[in-house]
């Protein structure tokens, strides 16, 4: 079930009316249902993954609450990870790793082919099987207590706001929540309308509308050359922002209501100033995710020496695993590469870019190295895109080789010009990044809040049917849904 | 909740089903589309002459019924086989008028998988289509949610519609129909375009893909037609409206033509009212002239393709 169809318009006040309505005790029975309910709307037979990781990790958790030495605890860690990431490796990597052994063996003139089994990816497999692992690595560690009741600890693990795209919850945040679940809010009804109310603009407004141009250029990546490409490519980092953004206010929004609050994954990433800001600010959940559980995993440390090879080599690693989490193709295993890389290099140069901005005087104009930051930042990420969004490498390579193709500037230039849906797109950008920017500085939901009800209702019922008349409401599936 | 927020609740509500009631309201009384399709149906319920021909199809169909004699031209923009049924069903149950001949266009792009998926005017189609039956023939709950958009939200996405609209009186300045024909749009011409193929090729992935040549739905409604006018005993003519010699450069590029050709043929044989296929696809290939974009003729066009139809059609018939 998408949100932004008809389907989740009826659902989801169904669901909040009967939640309510319902006595406290049996709250997480409803929403469990709902959960599962949610996700067989999309494919009946793939619940069945989710029940697996959900009993396994339950008796995981129960099993290594009863032990206290991690020695002992181990083999309990493994099982979990065995079965979660082993499904993971099943249904999403498999016909990868085939077709890429059978590359290889074509390039080696070896005269064996294996068959590949074409098997549809469960939609957001990635996302509840990292926070099922996160409660079984938490207990593990004894940072967290096992969970004893099987029914909420399921609803931790499907809760639908965060199913399918996250954010990724952490046991510590929403289990107690689900544990202690609050009563009708008010308040809590209005600014989560209000969140999701962005999120639709963000997802059919801007997102589906610039999604429109940018798949004619990536589906199509012989005919094009030059500005389109580019353009192409700027305006996809805004979809992919805008759609996994929207995303998730509208998750967050919708949990709200409920009486549930889901962490921030986004903090404006794309004014990020230097590509460590980026990931600081980008899909926050799993970075946080990879770092805690991930890049600090690995051994870093001889004696007690920290070993700064090493940590770079982790660095790295980490990065690239966060690639290919995006999705099974050599394209994102060169997109986390990429910026694992870069990272390092960020970080090993940062004395001699502080000189140099010393040196040029940089550092007296903060306004021009911020300004200087993000461009910069945003031209790694723009160029790093060209991989995340090209259908192959073949795709992505052709691309970049056309983007520097100018032949026919003009006639592109008067393409685009004649494309009203991309100007009005672009605009809609420049809306978004200003209202973000007010929204920073002043809090503007707060600010509307304080004025009088003609005027507040007047912005709120307008910006509605805003949404409503210029939306692409033609049901687009999410970008992140197929990670 | 409070009793205060409660009322505050409920006024909220009742501002937004006011001012989405004006607007579908209004956006229904300004739609060119709305508009040219009341027009259509209004001259079809008050055509009192004899109706040899019907001709159903999208906006290719450009038939001019000022040369085709005794015609009445139905086909409306975006129209498929879905909605071309349901209108000939309410043709033939509500107005008591029986043609002849139908003539049904069947060009490449009348079967793919995109022309499937677009419903478009629903606040019109509505009175025609049997919005559950088609949710169950699609398999798809979202039909649902285009009735609800032609019932209470016409305007919903629908914002190129006003474009189109204000273009259009802007352009047009006054409607001209006859029989449900309308002079095609003559303020551009193809031949002047800079890169035909180009366009062509913008256009043909627009309307095509590669994913399906054949949708299942519109195979489904394909037959329903075919077994309507079996029923009624109503002869079927298959029609294929010139097009730019661009466009089918790129068309075949998409679709496997041949394959498709033989499965239309194949199940329009099977009704013995099915009488054959007139295939006009490369009448105007060396004339870009006649062409208004790569897929519509322009007047020009239109009334020489519709009296080389018109004399064929004779020539059939004696």
């Amino acid at each position: 079930m998408l949100f932004n169809s008809i389907d989740y318009l009826i659902f989801f006040p169904v669901v909040v009316a009967l939640y309510f309505a319902m006595p406290v005790k049996w709250r997480w029975l409803l929403l469990l249902l709902a959960s599962y309910f949610f996700y067989m709307c999309w494919k009946v037979e793939y619940v069945i993954l989710i029940m697996i990781s959900t009993l396994v990790d339950y008796y995981v958790g129960i099993k290594m609450g009863q032990l206290t030495s991690r020695k002992k605890k181990k083999p309990y860690l493994i099982l979990s990870l065995l079965v979660n990431l082993g499904m993971l490796a099943g249904f999403k990597y498999l016909d990868f790793f085939t077709e890429s052994t059978n590359m290889l063996f074509r390039e080696l003139n070896i005269d064996q082919q294996w068959p590949l089994f074409n098997i549809l990816l469960p939609v957001g497999i990635s996302f509840y099987i990292f926070q099922s692992l996160s409660y079984t690595i938490d207990v593990y560690r004894g940072s967290v207590q096992p969970e004893k009741h099987a029914g909420k600890f399921a609803l931790y693990v499907c809760f639908f706001p965060q199913l399918v795209a996250g954010p990724i919850e952490r046991s510590n945040s929403l289990l107690p929540q689900i544990l202690h679940p609050l009563e009708f809010d008010q308040q809590r009804l209005v600014s989560g309308l209000k969140l999701m109310l962005w999120g639709f603009f963000k997802k059919v407004i801007i997102a589906d509308r610039l999604g429109m141009f940018v798949g004619k250029v990536y589906e199509n990546p012989t005919e094009y050359t030059g500005l389109p490409v580019i353009l192409a490519t700027v305006l996809f980092a805004f979809q992919l922002y805008c759609d996994f953004s929207g995303y998730t206010d509208i998750a967050r929004g919708s949990a709200r209501i409920l009486g549930y609050d889901l962490m921030i994954n986004f903090n404006r990433p794309l004014i990020a100033k230097s590509l460590r800001d980026f990931w600081n600010r980008w899909h926050i959940s799993l970075t946080t995710w990879f770092r805690d559980y991930l890049l600090y995993s690995l051994p870093y440390i001889k004696g007690k020496k920290i070993i700064i090879g090493k940590l770079y080599r982790n660095l790295i690693i980490t990065y690239l695993i966060m690639g290919l989490w995006h999705g099974a193709a050599w394209t994102f295993v060169i997109f986390g590469l990429f910026h694992g890389v870069l990272l390092v290099v960020e970080t090993i140069t940062e004395k001699q870019r502080n000189r140099f901005f010393e040196f040029t005087r940089i550092n007296d104009f903060p306004n021009i190295k911020t300004a200087l930051g993000i461009i910069i930042t945003f031209s790694i990420l723009t160029f790093s895109l060209f991989f995340f969004r090209a259908n192959s490498l073949k795709d992505s390579l052709l691309l970049l080789s056309n983007a520097f193709d100018f032949g026919n500037f003009s006639q592109s230039l008067q393409g685009i010009l004649k494309d009203y849906e991309v100007l009005f797109g672009m605009l809609m950008v420049i809306f978004l990044l200003v209202a973000e920017y007010l929204h920073e500085k002043f809090n503007l939901v707060m600010v509307l809040s304080s004025k009088h009800v003609i005027l507040r209702w007047s912005v709120y019922i307008s910006f509605i049917f805003f949404v409503l008349l210029f939306g692409v409401l033609h049901k687009q599936m999410f970008i992140y849904f197929q990670f | 909740m409070t009793g205060k927020f409660a009322i505050r609740l409920l006024l909220f509500a009742t501002l937004l089903v006011a001012v989405n009631y004006g607007l579908d309201r209004s956006f229904k009384a300004f739609s060119i589309h709305g508009i040219l399709n009341n027009m259509m149906d209004k001259q079809f319920a008050e055509y009192d002459g004899t109706l040899a021909y019907l001709t159903l199809g999208n906006s290719h169909n450009c038939i001019n019924t000022r040369i085709l004699e005794n015609s009445f031209n139905y086909g409306s923009p975006s129209e498929s086989f879905i909605q071309s049924y349901y209108k000939l069903k309410h043709i033939l149950e509500q107005s008591g008028k029986k043609p002849e001949y139908l003539i049904l266009q069947a060009d490449i792009s009348s079967f793919g998988p995109k022309i499937a998926s677009r419903f478009e005017y629903n606040f019109y189609w509505k009175k025609y289509i049997d919005y559950i039956e088609l949710m169950r023939i699609k398999n798809d709950w979202d039909i649902l949610g285009k009735w609800l958009e032609g019932k209470f939200f016409s305007y919903a996405g629908n914002y190129k519609d006003i474009q189109l609209s204000i273009l259009y009186r802007i352009k047009m300045k006054n409607i001209e129909m006859y029989r449900g024909f309308r002079p095609h749009r003559d303020f551009r011409n193809f031949a002047g375009e800079a890169d035909r193929q180009k366009v062509a090729w913008s256009k043909a992935d627009l309307i095509l893909s590669k994913e399906g040549y054949f949708d299942p739905a519109i195979r489904v409604y394909f037959e329903k037609i075919l077994q309507l006018c079996q029923a009624n005993d109503i002869k079927v003519l298959l029609l294929r409206i010139p097009m730019s010699k661009e466009f089918y450069e790129e068309e075949i590029k998409i679709v496997p033509v041949d394959k498709l050709y033989r499965e239309v043929e194949a199940i329009a044989s099977r009704y013995p009212v099915y009488v054959r296929t007139y295939d006009y696809h490369d009448l105007f290939f060396d004339h870009p002239e006649y062409f208004f974009d790569p897929d519509h003729l322009n007047v020009k066009g239109s009334d020489l393709f519709t009296g080389k139809l018109s004399e064929d059609l004779a020539r059939m018939i004696n």
